[in-house]
């Protein structure tokens, strides 16, 4: 016999004293927290755990291309793997590699890319791993976010970090990071990316209808819920070294010795 | 060539005088003061030429007019003239395929593997049975520890080393360990302070190369571990200040608490 479960959506997204399902008002991020250097043999890596969201990204390179007939002579290439593990979604996720993964390795790549200086390395590759291990939407803003921090942890020369959130409208209101039963009930979806070099969005999809001026709207509290979350990627980049200096200055202290 | 007291000299970057020890990361702002400030190593200036921002995560440095950032993680990019430790990874007729942690493995030909010295010639030698004693290229096979320069480097180009030099060839013993390129600075410290005391103290014999890899051999292996210790120490350490004394007191310690005064 086969089991088939439907999804069931609420028909309402909001609760009554009008904050949203869980408990966030109409602006406000999921808890998130990152942490770089978790994966001791890859040259840089950072894991991130935003809402239900868990991932880790890991960077090796630069270094050569295989098939090698993906290098560029001229510029080397950032390669993305996108995963997702099997029990991180509702029913099983087949582990192959699918349409949808390919297509989110492929945009997270494009949108990184324009910070790198890939023209340095010719013929050969930076390969960012991304593991999913929970998933509970927004996991292309997320893993964007997480992908451009390991980059900066492994050394990579890049001219800024890469922030990705999610804005959308649920129920004819615009939210920010909208979580996975959002995500699908809701009206409307906008993953945005932005470049601080510039300030320059590197990521627009759009999926759903809303009007120009919502459109307007949500490109604005975008921005303002990227700047939070740049905040907590430095601190998360610096942290690190900063851990390391504080517990030296302890243990100095207390030995009595002078700096 | 054993017992070379061999060093590399480096610019202590991390020991200046304006090393500010302020920590960025990419993307920092560090001056919008682009009239009196110009943009030099690990930094860029934006689109509109008015702020000058970090290309790494690392640590200021302001040197004249100059700002540049010190990185603390990154790759080894290889230099001619660098004294590196491969490792021979392929050996064909042609040429030795060698892993210097660079992002192309190098090319060390027979040519420049030349002996140095008068060829010796020895009495009683049988020359018809092995030609390879005849030869004036040292012979090395894969897996060796090879102490060697960098002859020519570029981004488009593999590396090309040689052997041929002082202090270079063959690494016979020894324990090879391998940190963080960036860091190499910090374990030789001010004009090689730190690897000078790491060495009267623990009687090893160290070589210190470029590509973040660390020969060393000492008298008993209590030595060699203590020195390793030491060396992930700096390593961990890196970019905090008074580093040199604080080694110290640490191999010191650490002598009494493991018994090998």
């Amino acid at each position: 016999m086969v089991l088939i479960i439907k999804d069931e959506y609420p028909d309402k997204l909001f609760r009554e004293d009008g904050k949203r399902l869980d408990g966030r008002e109409k602006t406000e991020l999921r808890p998130l927290k990152m942490e770089v250097g978790v994966i001791k043999n890859a040259d840089g890596s950072a894991y991130l755990e935003w809402g239900n969201n868990k991932i880790f990204a890991a960077v090796y390179g630069p270094r050569e291309v295989h098939p090698h007939h993906l290098a560029k002579p001229d510029r080397g290439v950032l390669r993305i793997f996108y995963r997702m593990a099997t029990y991180s979604v509702f029913d099983r996720k087949r582990p192959a590699p699918g349409r949808r993964e390919k297509e989110i390795s492929m945009i997270i790549s494009d949108c990184i890319e324009p910070v790198l200086f890939l023209e340095l390395y010719p013929g050969t590759a930076f390969e960012v791993f991304i593991e999913v291990i929970d998933a509970d939407g927004g996991t292309r803003c997320a893993s964007t976010t997480v992908a451009s921090l390991a980059l900066a942890d492994a050394g990579v020369p890049m001219k800024s970090l890469v922030t990705a959130v999610a804005v959308g409208k649920i129920d004819g209101e615009i939210v920010v990071d909208l979580s996975g039963i959002e995500d699908k009930a809701g009206d409307a979806d906008l993953p945005l990316a932005i470049t601080w070099f510039n300030d320059e969005l590197s990521l627009l999809q759009f999926d759903g209808s809303m009007d120009a001026d919502e459109f307007d709207t949500c490109l604005k509290l975008g921005k303002e819920a990227a700047e939070k979350i740049y905040q907590i990627q430095l601190d998360a980049l610096r942290s690190k070294y900063i851990s390391i200096q504080e517990s030296v200055n302890q243990s100095s202290n207390t030995s009595g010795g002078d700096e | 060539m054993e017992e070379d007291e061999s060093e590399v000299q480096e610019d202590d970057e991390f020991e200046d005088e304006e090393t500010t020890r302020e920590l960025v990361v990419p993307g920092e702002v560090l001056t919008e003061d682009v009239n009196n400030f110009l943009p030099g190593r690990g930094t860029i200036l934006n689109d509109t030429r008015d702020k000058i921002i970090s290309l790494h995560i690392g640590l200021k440095q302001i040197n004249k007019n100059y700002i540049n950032v010190i990185p603390l993680r990154g790759i080894y990019t290889p230099q001619p003239g660098d004294k590196v430790i491969a490792i021979v990874v392929d050996k064909n007729p042609v040429k030795y395929r060698c892993d210097i942690n660079a992002k192309d493995d190098a090319q060390l030909k027979p040519k420049n593997t030349a002996r140095r010295g008068r060829p010796r010639f020895g009495r009683g030698k049988d020359f018809s049975r092995n030609q390879r004693d005849d030869s004036n290229t040292e012979t090395f096979d894969i897996g060796d520890i090879l102490i060697v320069k960098v002859l020519s480097a570029d981004r488009l180009n593999k590396p090309e080393l040689t052997t041929v030099g002082k202090y270079l060839g063959k690494k016979n013993g020894g324990i090879v360990i391998s940190i963080d390129p960036p860091k190499i600075p910090r374990v030789i410290g001010r004009s090689g302070s730190m690897i000078k005391m790491l060495k009267s103290l623990t009687n090893c014999n160290i070589f210190v190369t470029q590509n973040g890899r660390i020969w060393l051999r000492g008298d008993n292996i209590a030595y060699e571990r203590l020195l390793i210790d030491a060396i992930y120490k700096i390593e961990r350490e890196a970019h905090t200040s008074g580093l040199t004394d604080r080694i110290q007191a640490f191999v010191e310690n650490e002598k009494t608490k493991r018994g090998i005064k």
